[in-house]
């Protein structure tokens, strides 16, 4: 049994990771696919197509809308029927580019064959560039543009990349259907993205997915790469969370406010090791990702492992998999520990959708809510070693000096708050709120500052 | 479902809740409520009886006509005061002195600052300090009733600390009152004279290591109450052995293996944080000592503990848990 | 015996007298200097703490007061004028009137006009409920109804109402502080003129959707037609992003938009019910806030004070029933 994991905190969900033996099936294109101009951190995208245009599969239909911002293509052929304004899975108004569908026409210079390209570009630039262009972003979650990433500030260096298999979250198997599919493809991103950055590589997988360790184990040893090393972690969640991988393979913390290059580390999921070698061996574009339909109330057959187009909406999925399942109650895009609830299903996929989980209401429906009685589960179990029942005093009472004081700011949101407690007081609820307003500070005060400085000169 | 529920996330939930908390406490007390109801009989199964349906009547009363809130006696808190006050009364005690502990414990320790987790005092300490002070006739008479099993026969009539400081005032030294009384460690373990819940140390700690098994409670503030407990005791006793006790005699009697393992440990009442938690043990086994060397009364697990829960919220205030990236 | 009482009450007087020389000599070594006015002012201050003028407490609204050059920039919405005068007249400045204003809930998506799509779970704050998502309705612009504004409301002047799910301002206690409005994450209520007798006319519906949209989220919403601004004869009505706004410095009250309006999203509150139509008051009595008889009374006045013809006050007398009784 492996011992390497995260210092502090952390719970032990079950982890249910019931479609791990479906392969992944190649889902159908949809009539429709709406492409959203908000996939990533930062910038939306700027659309460079208008309505009539034909566009074929790989095609760039949208430009980064800042230096943190990613470029979007086609996902499918066809043609744009126009910019629409739809609403996203949680009901919020977002820029679309509308594509009819018709045939699977790709873009010249994508590479199709399934042919291992081993063969790294020499230029570290041309491999960047390659990375941008094609669109890539961060798909553990967050969906930071990953050439940025790997392009740290002057003056930090990485010592070494983590490739994050850890994929902590109950129910979810795309991460781990593509370790045991695709390892090579995905040892040979890790090694493209290795060479960026001149660092040694590590690839953390938690010992629940022994086949993938095994396979991607294999790997490494057949292509030859000295530098990467497969570790097997202990299952705890959140494993994934970067800080904690971090902390549970080099043992080092990354500072309050700071960033994982501060600690000399850079961490990218698998996925997104994936899709860095699709870019940059094949040309092809950020357009298809590996999604889980699964659930407690969905029979394993009916669960399925789906490579998508990205852009396909949320119902042809749920519709291709069967329709909703009876007894359903709550929709999530993501984990049940950090995933998202679905609220309005004509919602569009994007580049980080990674799952659609269909949990019953026996496991999902809040329970009434008792009196805190301060046992601490809540301490325990959160992995930045914060105080949520503190938090959540400290949020009601408006104070956000205190807040600020007792570190809101550093929640990841990971649930282990309330996930734990047993009064099933709604703790992260409040504290993301906490953290929102002690950031809102925070952030005045530096531009104050920065103000006051140029004021100054 | 028709429509779909919308929440923020986790979307799932560990498997507990305050109610399987205080059941897995309840489960950890039966090993000693067995073992007192063998040794105690009729009369300490009426002291429980009563005990529990009181507290639980009372917290029951108290929410619906007084607070007009809905009742919180499903979480099962207020059985685990009623057992916890019970096994803390001599079986003798009679039943409207039970009553009105219950009513000390729940009506004015728990419920007038708010009900569960807004106490500062532990309630069945509260209730039994109450009724010491109030009734020191009944709550010392330490008689033993003729329980299920005829074995006892070490002690009778008191509790084997109270004898030791009436020996002492009288006059004698330890070893001839450990002589005179036919203590021997091996009775001390299974049967020890006291309140219902002292007799067996063997059975509290078997339900303690349940606690910790089902990760109920730490080790930390127990771990502490008995390692300050023993090194007083072994600086005090090595200095003079014929008017200290011993290291074992003080871990074994009294109710410190109940008071430390059970009473300590109650959520509410004792620190969040691992140094806040080791703290307080230090500052309950100091006083407990104190009180049974120098103090006038011959037991004080129950005074330690209150006097410590005073001191709770400083001790929160004070240490915190060790933060992420923060040092 | 006698001896021992007399040695105590001594002992104690003494030990009192030490103790209360000490806190004596405290008290005047360590006073802090302030300047009197402020506690002059913070005598004639409301007492509420409410925050609503901008400062933590009365206390603080007085210190700055007294430092200030002039009031111009302060004001106790809760004392209103008068209190202000007061304050005026102690440091002696001069003070502009403000008219007395009241908090408007802008929205009618009640439960029967705005069907739910799904069930939020989550804990019952308008703030987390904004933040997570666009609400449990089609519609994304009003009320979550999770009653953030009741809790911020110091005066116990809003109340959720369990029929339509939807805050209600009860006029004799709001003080327009002010606390709601920033409250509310949707941006629903707002501050407006109270009127004469409380009489007012405003669109209750923030949706910016487009027409269609709004309508099918909500049977009360504004679509953004724009009939309200054609008719309204003061240019007091804007439509902007498919929404209507009126401003209420210039509403004369003549009411003619509420006749207008398809979806029925203008209400005009505390007006008096007129005899003319003996249907509209068998529909339903008039809300509570107006008095039948002091509603008799006062008929003939708003007609007369407003330019409004008399006869388009008839018309929608059966409708603005409705949305007294929605709105109250």
């Amino acid at each position: 049994m492996s011992k390497i994991t995260f210092r502090i905190g952390g719970v032990h969900p079950d982890d249910n990771k019931i479609s791990r033996n479906c392969a992944i099936e190649t889902l159908p294109l949809p009539p429709t696919v709406y492409v959203s101009m908000s996939q990533h951190i930062g910038a939306p995208a700027k659309p460079v197509v208008a309505a009539g245009d034909k566009v074929k599969v790989g095609q760039v239909i949208a430009e980064p809308g800042g230096f943190v911002s990613a470029f979007i293509h086609s996902p499918v052929s066809g043609t744009v029927k126009g910019l629409v304004e739809r609403k996203d899975l949680s009901g919020k108004p977002v820029q679309h580019v509308e594509i009819t569908v018709e045939g699977d026409e790709w873009a010249e210079g994508i590479d199709l064959s399934d042919k291992l390209v081993t063969e790294i570009p020499a230029d570290k630039d041309v491999i960047l560039e390659k990375i941008k262009a094609g669109g890539v972003v961060g798909l553990g979650g967050a969906t930071f543009p990953t050439h940025v990433k790997l392009n740290p500030a002057p003056g930090k260096v990485a010592d070494c990349l983590i490739i994050n298999g850890a994929e902590c979250e109950p129910y979810l198997t795309s991460d781990y259907r593509i370790m045991v599919e695709r390892p090579d493809e995905i040892v040979v991103g890790a090694a493209i993205m290795q060479k960026v950055l001149g660092c040694r590589c590590v690839i953390g997988v938690e010992e629940n997915k022994p086949e993938a360790i095994e396979a991607l184990k294999a790997s490494v040893s057949r292509l030859g790469y000295p530098d990467i090393e497969v570790l097997s972690l202990k299952k705890r969640y959140p494993q994934g969370g970067e800080k904690q991988l971090i902390d549970a393979v080099l043992h080092r913390q990354v500072r309050s406010g700071c960033l994982p290059i501060d600690a000399g580390a850079v961490v990218q999921n698998v996925a997104t090791a994936l899709a860095v070698y699709e870019a940059v061996q094949k040309n092809k574009p950020l357009i298809t990702n590996t999604l889980t339909v699964t659930g407690d109330c969905l029979p394993v057959e009916k669960q399925h492992n789906y490579l998508f187009r990205i852009g396909t909406p949320l119902s042809f999925i749920i519709e291709q998999a069967g329709g909703v399942p009876e007894g359903a109650a709550k929709l999530i895009s993501g984990g049940p520990m950090m995933g998202k609830a679905i609220s309005n299903t004509d919602a569009t996929t994007v580049k980080g959708s990674s799952s659609i989980l269909y949990l019953s209401e026996e496991s999902t429906k809040r329970k009434p809510q008792g009196n805190c009685i301060r046992c601490g589960k809540c301490s325990d179990a959160c992995p930045m070693g914060l105080e949520p029942f503190l938090l959540n005093r400290l949020y009601k009472a408006g104070d956000l000096e205190g807040l600020e004081k007792n570190a809101a700011q550093d929640c990841i949101e990971c649930g282990c708050c309330l996930y734990s407690c047993p009064a099933y007081i709604p703790l992260l609820d409040n504290i993301r709120q906490a953290k929102a307003q002690v950031m809102g500070v925070i952030r005045a005060r530096a531009a104050a500052a920065k103000a006051a400085a140029e004021a100054v000169k | 479902m028709e429509k779909l529920l919308v929440s923020p996330s986790p979307h799932i939930h560990a498997k507990t809740s305050t109610s399987v908390i205080m059941r897995d406490v309840i489960i950890a007390l039966a090993p000693a409520i067995l073992v007192s109801l063998l040794f105690y009989g009729w009369s300490e199964l009426l002291v429980l009886g009563v005990s529990v349906a009181s507290c639980v009547l009372i917290e029951w009363a108290i929410t619906k006509w007084m607070l007009h809130r809905p009742s919180t006696i499903g979480d099962l808190s207020a059985v685990v005061t009623g057992l916890l006050l019970a096994m803390n009364l001599p079986a003798t005690t009679p039943w409207w002195i039970v009553f009105i502990g219950a009513l000390v414990a729940i009506g004015v320790a728990k419920m007038t600052f708010g009900g569960l987790g807004q106490n500062v005092f532990n309630p069945a300490i509260t209730g039994r300090v109450f009724l010491l002070i109030s009734f020191p006739t009944y709550m010392t008479d330490w008689s033993m009733p003729s329980g299920f099993v005829k074995s006892v026969d070490a002690v009778s009539g008191s509790t084997p600390l109270s004898a030791l400081k009436e020996a002492l005032l009288s006059g004698t030294s330890i070893p001839d009152f450990m002589q005179a009384n036919n203590y021997t460690w091996q009775t001390l373990l299974t049967d020890i004279g006291g309140s219902v819940g002292e007799i067996s140390a063997i059975a509290l700690l078997v339900g303690f290591a349940y606690l910790l098994v089902r990760k109920v409670v730490k080790i930390w503030i127990p771990l502490s109450i008995f390692a300050t407990v023993a090194v007083i005791s072994l600086i005090f006793n090595s200095i003079d052995p014929a008017a200290y006790t011993g290291v074992l005699f003080n871990l074994k009697t009294g109710g410190l293996i109940l008071g430390a393992c059970f009473m300590a440990t109650d959520y509410v009442t004792s620190p969040m944080s691992r140094t806040g938690g080791i703290i307080y043990g230090i500052g309950i086994g100091f006083i407990v000592m104190m009180i049974r060397y120098f103090g006038s009364y011959p037991e004080g697990v129950s005074f330690a503990i209150l006097i410590m829960n005073c001191v709770v919220p400083l001790l929160n205030n004070w240490f915190h848990q060790k933060k992420y990236g923060r040092n | 015996m006698t001896n021992t009482v007399v040695l105590t009450i001594v002992i104690l007087t003494l030990v009192g007298l030490v103790l209360a020389l000490i806190l004596y000599w405290v008290a005047k070594k360590f006073k802090v200097e302030e300047d009197p006015r402020i506690d002059e002012v913070e005598k004639v201050m409301p007492g509420a703490n409410c925050g609503g003028c901008g400062f933590a407490g009365c206390r603080n609204f007085a210190d700055a007061a007294v430092k200030a050059p002039n009031l111009d920039s302060m004001f106790c919405p809760v004392g209103g004028n008068e209190v202000m005068k007061k304050v005026a007249g102690i440091l002696g400045y001069e003070v502009k009137e403000k008219a007395p204003q009241v908090a408007v809930v802008r929205c009618n998506g009640s439960c029967a006009n705005r069907p739910r799509t799904n069930v939020y779970d989550g804990v019952r704050s308008c703030r987390v409920k904004a933040a997570l998502y666009s609400g449990d309705t089609g519609c994304s612009y009003g009320c979550v109804g999770c009653g953030d504004c009741v809790e911020a409301c110091k005066f116990g002047a809003l109340s959720m109402d369990p029929e339509t799910g939807l805050p209600v301002v009860d006029e004799s206690k709001c003080t327009a502080c002010g606390a709601c409005v920033k409250a509310c994450p949707k941006g629903v209520i707002e501050l407006r003129n109270k009127g004469p007798r409380s009489m007012r006319v405003f669109v209750s519906c923030v949706n910016k959707d487009k027409g269609g949209v709004a309508r099918k989220a909500c049977s009360a919403a504004c679509i953004g037609c724009g009939k309200c601004a054609k008719v309204c004869p003061h240019g007091a009505i804007t439509v902007e992003n498919n929404l209507a706004y009126i401003d209420f410095t210039k509403c004369k009250l003549c009411k003619k938009c509420v006749a207008e309006c398809p979806t029925g999203a203008i209400h005009a509150v505390n007006f008096p019910v007129l005899p003319p139509k003996p249907a509209a008051p068998a529909v339903k009595p008039a809300a509570p806030a107006v008095k039948p008889a002091a509603a008799a009374k006062t008929a003939a006045v708003p007609a007369a004070k407003s330019a409004a013809p008399v006869q388009a006050e008839a018309k929608p007398a059966e409708n603005s029933d409705k949305k007294e009784a929605a709105n109250e």
